[in-house]
């Protein structure tokens, strides 16, 4: 059984994400905290401004420990979101990787541009099945 | 059932007709820890996943260790290129983007295959790719997307001439292009075997009947009054259709348009060439022409006025080819531009 991609989703969008889906996302590394539960799992949080609104998410690292810190820098996390106590969301990462340095408004473009095609072809696509 | 090392291995296109390979073989355990390693490398690309078949070497593994006993690589001494050294090093760099981990960035390049009902990508090619700032999946996302959008969606405009190929109106025109060249290549073959440096279409046409079988059947509008031509006629239609596909490519052209229909070699005609040859000669001297060389079509227009006003532009070229193969002449700036190689020069 293949796992689900990781689809690209902004961080402003991860906590209208269904809990067990597989999703890629981004942010600088804020801080690194251990985790309550188990106190020799670290949590990372990933965090982004948008439209003046920080976005935290937390990441869960055990798959990818140990992996080399760097306060500040731009990750990129591909994992599996999980739903914890209260309204949080966690995302449970496979992949962890330090991109400080990326150009993240053209990441953006490129995720919207291609959000958009996607879509098109969908809805192009169903409406050939109509007619 | 297993090749042995070092034996050369089957290309994987005929795997498929050893039955072995689609059946589920009974193996001893002990064989199948010493098989040859495959990696089934799931690749994910944010729209999807799919396996790939990685095969790797059993060699990697022998040069591995031999590789990383050696690892810390000594500078040599002597300088300059070695290519021992220098080979080692390819070899690890080899190694090394071959050996994978989770999360690594990967290009695969390879054929789509079903496989027990899962697609799989058979991989041909593949490494890992070092992508510090995400710099190179960006942009393939976008490149993928416009070609997507300016390629792959827009469906395939064949041209007029090929549109109707898989029609009985297509088959005759593939068939009456391929005895067209046929027939250029016999009349061209006999002329230079001859040294012939004119003819007339009398001298050449009869070579052509031999060809008359393989024509095209004409179309079904025709049908009634084409039965009773006869295979002269034919044999003229092809001669004209011939004959102008020649003069369009410059091989031969019509020095004189008269009732006499005497048709001039390209190649054989000397005195075209030494006119050309001259009017370069002379122009190149010239200031106006020095720096860039003079231009075919002023070469054709001295041409024209001097020799023969029915020279084509593919006339001249195919003589200025064949000075600047005989080192007369030379291009300067582009294929249009020639000079007159002196000896100075």
């Amino acid at each position: 059984m293949l796992p689900e991609p990781g689809v690209f989703h902004f961080p402003w969008e991860i906590s209208s994400v269904q809990e067990g889906a597989a999703v890629r996302t981004y942010g600088r590394l804020r801080d690194l905290i251990a985790s309550i539960r188990n106190p020799e799992v670290s949590e990372a949080v990933l965090s982004s401004q948008h439209l003046s609104v920080q976005y935290d998410i937390t990441v869960h690292t055990a798959f990818v420990e140990p992996f080399l810190p760097s306060l500040h820098s731009h990750y990129i996390v591909l994992g599996d979101v999980e739903r914890t106590e209260g309204d949080g969301v966690m995302v449970r990462a496979r992949v962890l990787n330090c991109v400080d340095g990326i150009n993240l408004a053209l990441l953006q473009q490129a995720i919207v541009e291609q959000r958009r095609y996607l879509q098109e072809r969908d809805e192009h696509a169903s409406h050939l099945k109509i007619y | 059932m297993q090749t042995e090392q070092g034996e050369h291995e089957p290309s994987s296109l005929l795997w498929g007709l050893d039955p072995v390979l689609s059946s589920f073989a009974k193996l001893y355990v002990k064989d199948i820890l010493r098989m040859r390693e495959s990696s089934q490398i799931p690749v994910d690309d944010g729209t999807g996943v799919i396996n790939c078949l990685c095969w790797k070497d059993e060699k990697w593994r022998e040069n591995t260790d031999a590789v990383n006993s050696g690892a810390t690589l000594q500078v040599s001494n002597k300088g300059g290129f070695n290519p021992v050294e220098q080979l080692k090093k390819l070899k690890l760099a080899q190694k090394l983007s071959a050996q994978l981990e989770i999360g690594d960035l990967l290009r695969v390049r390879g054929s789509v295959k079903t496989s027990r009902e899962q697609r799989e990508i058979m991989a041909c090619s593949y490494y890992k790719v070092n992508d510090p700032v995400m710099e190179v999946q960006i942009s393939w996302m976008m490149e993928v997307l416009h070609l997507y959008r300016d390629f792959y969606d827009k469906p395939f405009l064949f041209t007029k001439s090929v549109q109707h190929l898989d029609t009985a109106e297509g088959d005759d025109l593939l068939r009456s292009l391929s005895v067209l060249r046929r027939a250029s290549r016999l009349l061209m073959s006999f002329i230079r075997e001859k040294g012939l440096g004119s003819f007339r279409p009398k001298d050449v046409q009869h070579l052509l009947m031999p060809l008359l079988s393989c024509a095209p059947s004409c179309s079904t509008t025709q049908q009634e009054s084409t039965v009773a031509q006869s295979s002269s006629k034919q044999v003229h239609h092809l001669f004209r259709d011939v004959i102008k596909a020649l003069q369009d490519e410059g091989l031969v052209f019509r020095k004189v348009i008269s009732q006499d229909e005497v048709y001039q070699v390209t190649e054989q005609d000397k005195e075209l060439r030494r006119v050309t040859k001259d009017i370069v000669r002379e122009d190149s001297g010239r200031e106006k022409y020095a720096e860039k060389g003079c231009h075919v079509l002023h070469i054709l227009s001295c041409v024209r006025q001097t020799y023969s006003r029915n020279v084509s532009k593919s006339v001249i070229e195919m003589v200025l080819r064949c000075l600047e193969r005989d080192s007369e002449i030379f291009s300067t700036i582009d294929q249009n531009h020639y000079k007159y190689i002196s000896v100075t020069d």
